[in-house]
């Protein structure tokens, strides 16, 4: 005997829904990972930098958290997907 | 408690980073070049508004003039070696450990050389800088001690100890120290070619450099004994780098200048090193000589710290370029305190 699967139309939507959120998840989760990565470099080396010369604070800031770019656009990406 | 983890890239990246902004903060060529016209008083007030402001301000009361430069530069030396140490974490910190060990050699050699010649603690201590591993109280204890035997004594389980033991006898009975400097560099040498193969990053690159530098030290002893006219030269050589002790022998019985370097070129490849072998062919001083080699071999680890930036390679380019500079602002000093040419002083400064 073969067993039949019938696709009705709301699990066909709930099953598109678990997959947008899904993909939504791995945008935020990786490009999040991304982002740790880029700024373990950066983070040290900024940390470093300050404290040899504290004047350049406010420059080694915005340094560190331009990787957070990376996790913005999977954000957005993320956003788009859901609504 | 917990530990502060040190593995990773962040401990590197952290300390070759803030070496790399000291780097920035050392004096510039232009501004040598400044104090090249200026007058002892005018070099000291010059210095006293860079990095050296705390030393001179402490020592202003007890010294004056030269004596005042000179021991506020020693100081920050030192003090400035104490705290790459503080901030190098890890393995990091072992090899900069070993390679700050030429400082202990050079201050054992000037207690050993003072207590031979009884000369006074004081004086002694003057010319001491305790940038090594031997720390201020130790080198104090050191210099308390009644004889240059006791202070040998002293010094057993610091990694000397075999070797002044076999050659401190033979070097107070000839009144010369110069075999037992010599000796005492070849196994600092060779200590370090084997720091640098213990997994260090960077570890290969500096093993270059080492070899780079042992080749530039033997090449500059062999300039030197041209002139001198000595048949001998293998206890004088550092071996580890491309020639051998054998080789190096046959080069210092070459003929003329002209063969030594067709030798050296044919085995060094450095561009740098090639273009300033074709100078020395005409007619250069060796006093000339010996200060672009140094040129040569700073350029040289400066390469090599951007090709491998988050290695041991940029603290190993600070700590050269700091003491550099050192002795620059020393020559300078001691050049206007004795009324030299400002033209002759430029020659002796390694920019």
């Amino acid at each position: 005997m073969v067993a039949e699967t019938i696709m009705t139309v709301e699990v066909a939507e709930a099953s598109a829904a678990g997959m947008k959120a899904i993909g939504a998840g791995l945008a935020v989760g990786l490009t999040g990972i991304a982002t740790g990565i880029a700024e373990m470099a950066i983070g040290p080396a900024a940390v470093g930098a300050t404290a040899e010369n504290k004047d350049i604070f406010g420059l080694v800031l915005l340094l560190t958290v331009i990787p957070e770019t990376i996790v913005i656009f999977g954000l957005v990406v993320a956003l788009l997907m859901i609504f | 408690m917990a530990e502060v983890v040190n593995r990773g890239p962040g401990s590197y990246i952290y300390a070759t980073t803030r070496m790399r902004v000291r780097k920035i903060k050392l004096v510039p060529r232009e501004d040598y070049l400044r104090m090249l016209n200026m007058s002892l008083p005018e070099i000291t007030r010059f210095i006293e508004e860079t990095q050296y402001k705390a030393e001179i301000d402490e020592l202003s009361s007890s010294f004056s003039g030269i004596d005042l430069m000179e021991v506020a530069l020693s100081w920050n030396l030192a003090k400035e070696y104490q705290k790459v140490l503080d901030i190098t974490p890890g393995i990091l910190k072992e090899f900069t450990q070993n390679y700050l060990r030429r400082w202990d050699i050079q201050n054992v050699l000037n207690i050993l050389r003072g207590k031979t010649q009884g000369l006074s603690s004081g004086k002694i201590k003057a010319v001491l800088i305790p940038a090594g591993g031997l720390d201020k109280d130790l080198l104090d204890s050191l210099l308390n001690e009644d004889s240059p035997e006791r202070v040998v004594d002293a010094l057993k389980g610091t990694g000397f100890s075999s070797l002044l033991g076999e050659e401190f006898p033979a070097a107070q009975e000839s009144g010369s120290f110069a075999r037992l400097e010599n000796e005492l560099y070849k196994q600092y040498f060779a200590d370090l070619i084997v720091a640098a193969k213990s997994g260090v990053k960077g570890g290969v690159a500096f093993l270059e450099y080492i070899r780079f530098e042992i080749d530039i030290r033997n090449i500059q002893t062999l300039f030197r004994l041209k002139t001198g006219r000595v048949s001998d030269v293998r206890d004088m050589m550092i071996e580890g780098g491309s020639f051998t002790v054998e080789e190096l022998q046959r080069l210092a019985g070459t003929e003329s200048i002209d063969d030594l370097i067709d030798a050296v070129k044919s085995r060094v490849r450095v561009a740098p090193l090639d273009a300033l072998l074709n100078e020395v062919r005409e007619n250069m001083s060796i006093h000339e000589i010996e200060n672009r080699l140094t040129c040569v071999m700073l350029e040289q680890m400066e390469k090599l710290s951007k090709r491998h930036p988050f290695s041991i390679c940029p603290i190993l380019v600070y700590l050269k370029k700091k003491r550099y500079e050192v002795e620059n602002l020393r020559a300078l000093a001691r050049g206007k305190e004795s009324n030299i040419p400002s033209e002759r002083i430029q020659d002796y400064l390694v920019m």
